[in-house]
């Protein structure tokens, strides 16, 4: 091949070597995208009037005087969405029996819809939570409590799904029909896009940063409130972790750097630390269950502490790991002066040698700390649920408990709500993938500090 | 006690030379005999169980924890394998050849009703592992080549990062990515996201087969040809590339993906989470081969794609097995995703290639089923047969990995 060739050759090589860098920060964006674009709006969104008197008797927040005040108010605005229905109503009892089965289902739909958005029709100056006998379940009570899903919820008010055959051999496809249409010549057809243009009115929109999401437990299947829960699950998990394997980790880090001589005995214990780094997490899950719970019997069942034994061992490569690393990287010389001026082996390795390891070793527990929060696969069977309460006290160690993966896991297949409570799971993820990055961000900056010493 | 601290703290002269004046009497009335003595051999022996014994026991459990995993494993899935049979009126176990050959070769899986017929579960295993693989090792390799022979050190140090945060991001989000959003999107626009990617593929891929192609058959040409060849034959072999690539992307653009939670779903996934492994092995391998003979071949006069393809990539091919290995391994063991995504149905797909079937794998099984099944039963000891064999392909492949490393490292030693 001639020179030009070559070279031409050598750039498309460079070229594909940069598209494949690229398709990989292409696919973090396109995966961490989504998921934090719309995790986003379980913090930051419009809120409803509803969401706001929803607030006020159920978590007991925000201002009473001034919700009751701005409920009355808009009960007092919705008065001519009622009157307007009961008067189609009273226009259809007056028609024609064939005409008014025409009209029926369509206007009971409508009828629906509306209550979906605001909630169910009261009789002025009550409030949602007196319907608690009628209507036990949240949801039933307060109507759209958030702008965004109002919007999806208006969609489902003015077109009415139908399903279009185009080609027998096919399957059917999805259409919307506006519902004026078929309320065409009745007085009904003005009310959609009246009802659209004064809906603010009905329901006062307003931006919030709802902060509590963190700090709140959930309500009626995941709906409102936050998850506190989920959160506290993750942290007694990690920490518990952390506990159990950090000084273990450590000693063992010690050991092999310290007392042990390069032998078959050690290249046997490195041999098996790296094995259990491969062990598949599902694997540790069902040993966890197998050995802490079914033989040495830690807990009746999945517990906290059964769950964080599991973990426990599942970092401990990791951090064994980064502390051999840390001690390693300590200068000779240092353990040297110490040793010259007096002091034993121990006392060395507690006051010189550790101290100087102890980035390098936060590295390794703070990476440990970010993987113990993101795995599900070894809490399924040993600690975490998704109903239920997290234990807070003493004796939480025994109970099960709700967790942040878990919890994801279960709303994105479970429950058949799943796709009204998007803003819910995808929070919970973006809380996930933010604190395990953050956590992963704190490793990096302590690992450039390190470097940044050694060099001088 | 508070002169001596006072001494050490304040550090005045007059009180450290007592403390040395104390220090020298008290050697003095040491009594050396007792250094021989009983006492001090014991207060010796116990010295050093504290200072080395615990240490290594604690290290010896927190290493051979591994080896108590697999013993658990072994002693959980046995009593599937064995059979209740009586002999002479006595009940006894006997190793049941028909239960091992139901569990490796049936494919009907039904726990419920007794049958435990996993070999579609392991074929969805190997299914998903292999196509991740197929997706992510020729991208992972190019990127490891990309960041360690060719890109200026300040962008390394901007791509490390998002390799490092791409091995970071939990499963259960790559689970949670799979399953609520490309789910819908394969199964709303499959034939648009396959005909896009093919393109975004395809593209830069055919047009460095058209500059390589070209430049042959320009040197199969007679001479006075050339200078017509080297504008012609391009043209020829892009209108070629453009038409197959058309071809290809029509046909994909038809095809309709009937569910979205299938193997195709999966193994991207699972390709995206396999590349940081993938990539930071390769990369240690590539930079372990060393400056050395990577100026042999540059003072030779090749050029860096030449350098790369024929001597560095060679140098360091065990590494780049052992990183396929470890890929492997990794996207064998993953859960979550392929719990959430992969359809859930333990059939062999019909056509076996098939990509847009759902299947079942061994972690998404033990990960599913474990709730449902009572302990005691068959249904859980299966369960445990089949973490068994997870575990024992991920230390074979552990073993493997480290094997082939080590051997790579003594050989550029030997080089």
């Amino acid at each position: 091949m001639d020179l030009g060739t070559r070279q031409l050759i050598d750039r498309y090589f460079t070229g594909l070597g940069l598209i494949a860098i690229l398709l990989m920060v292409l696919a973090l964006v396109v995966i961490l995208g989504p998921i934090f674009l719309t995790g986003a709006g379980a913090v930051v969104f419009r809120e409803t009037v509803n969401r706001r008197v929803l607030h006020l008797e159920i978590f007991n927040r925000g201002n009473p005087e001034r919700v009751t005040e701005e409920w009355v108010a808009v009960q007092g605005e919705r008065q001519e969405v009622y009157d307007r229905l009961n008067a189609f109503n009273s226009e259809l009892m007056k028609m024609k029996f064939s005409d008014r089965q025409q009209y029926r289902s369509d206007f009971a739909q409508t009828q629906n819809a509306v209550e979906e958005i605001l909630g169910p029709e009261m009789e002025p100056g009550t409030m949602p939570a007196d319907l608690l006998s009628r209507r036990p379940l949240t949801h039933e009570r307060y109507g759209e409590t958030r702008w965004d899903k109002t919007q999806e919820a208006l969609h489902r008010l003015k077109y009415k799904t139908k399903w279009v055959s185009v080609d027998p051999s096919k399957p059917m496809k999805k259409t919307f029909v506006p519902r004026a249409e078929t309320f065409a010549g009745t007085s009904l057809e003005s009310f959609f896009p009246w009802f659209e243009e004064n809906l603010d009115r009905f329901l006062r929109p307003s931006w919030t940063v709802y902060w509590r999401y963190w700090f709140m437990n959930s309500d009626d299947g995941f709906r409102y409130g936050g998850i506190w829960d989920e959160m506290l699950g993750t942290i007694y998990l990690t920490v518990g972790a952390i506990l159990f394997s950090v000084p273990i980790g450590v000693i063992s880090a010690i050991f092999l750097v310290e007392f042990a001589r390069e032998g078959w005995l050690v290249s046997t214990l490195r041999m098996c630390i790296s094995s259990l780094a491969g062990v598949p997490s599902v694997v540790f899950g069902l040993f966890g269950f197998a050995f802490f719970i079914a033989t040495i019997q830690v807990s009746e069942n999945r517990s906290v502490l059964a769950g964080s034994l599991t973990l426990a061992l599942l970092v401990l490569p990791t951090i064994i790991r980064a502390s051999e690393e840390a001690i390693r990287a300590v200068p000779h010389t240092f353990k040297e002066a110490s040793l010259s001026l007096g002091a034993g082996k121990w006392r060395t390795i507690l006051t010189v040698i550790l101290p100087a390891a102890l980035p390098g070793v936060l590295t390794g527990i703070v990476i440990s700390m970010g993987r113990a929060a993101g795995e599900t696969a070894p809490i399924i069977f040993t600690a975490a649920v998704s109903q239920g309460s997290t234990p807070w006290g003493w004796d939480f160690l025994g109970e099960s408990t709700k967790c942040l993966p878990f919890s994801a896991y279960y709303l994105a297949t479970a429950p058949a709500h799943g796709s009204e409570i998007n803003y819910m799971r995808y929070g919970m993820v973006t809380t996930l993938v933010t604190v395990v990055l953050l956590l992963n961000a704190t490793a990096i900056i302590l690992r450039a500090h390190i470097q940044r010493k050694l060099r001088g | 006690m508070t002169s001596t601290v006072q001494g050490v703290g304040g550090g005045s002269n007059g009180q450290n030379g007592s403390r040395g004046d104390e220090y020298l009497s008290s050697l003095r009335d040491a009594k050396p005999h007792l250094l021989h003595s009983k006492t001090a051999l014991w207060a010796k022996t116990i010295s050093a169980i504290f200072s080395w014994g615990i240490p290594f026991l604690i290290t010896a459990i927190a290493s051979f924890s591994v080896l108590l995993i697999l013993l658990y494993m072994v002693k959980d899935s046995l009593p599937f394998f064995f059979e209740e049979v009586t002999v002479g009126g006595e009940e006894a176990l006997r190793f049941s050849t028909a239960r091992v050959a139901e569990f490796f070769t049936h494919k009907h899986w039904e726990p419920n009703t007794g049958e435990f017929g996993s070999l579609a579960i392991f074929y969805g295993s190997f299914m998903v592992t292999f196509c991740s693989l197929i997706i992510a090792v020729p991208l992972g390799v190019a990127a490891a080549v990309c960041l360690s022979d060719v890109l200026p050190f300040w962008m390394r140090q901007t791509v490390k990062p998002v390799i490092e945060v791409l091995a970071a991001i939990p499963s259960v989000a790559y689970g949670f990515f799979a399953i609520l959003v490309l789910a819908p999107l394969l199964q709303n626009q499959g034939g648009l996201f396959l005909a896009v990617v093919f393109w975004a593929i395809g593209l830069p891929v055919g047009l460095l087969l058209v500059a390589i192609l070209s430049a042959m058959l320009n040197q199969a040409l007679p001479k006075h040809l050339r200078s017509l060849g080297k504008v012609v034959a391009p043209i020829l072999f892009g209108l070629i590339a453009l038409g197959l690539l058309y071809l290809g992307g029509s046909a994909l653009y038809g095809v309709k993906i009937p569910n979205g939670a299938n193997a195709f779903n999966v193994s991207l996934i699972l390709a995206v989470m396999v590349l940081p492994t993938i990539v930071s092995v390769s990369e240690d391998a590539l930079q372990a081969v060393g400056r050395e003979m990577r100026e042999g071949a540059y003072a030779l006069g090749s050029t860096r794609a030449e350098t790369i393809l024929k001597v560095i990539l060679p140098a360091a091919s065990s590494g780049v097995l052992a990183a396929v290995i470890l890929g492997a391994m990794r996207a064998v063991g993953e859960t979550m995703v392929v719990l959430m995504a992969a359809g859930n149905a333990a059939n062999i797909p019909e056509p076996f290639y098939s990509v847009f079937a759902p299947i079942k794998t061994l972690t998404a099984t033990i990960a599913g089923e474990m709730g449902e099944a009572a302990r005691g039963t068959p249904a859980y000891y299966v369960l445990f047969a089949m973490g068994m064999c997870l575990l024992v392909f991920s230390l074979i492949c552990n073993l493997i990995s480290e094997w082939v490393l080590r051997r790579q490292r003594a050989l550029l030693k030997g080089a």
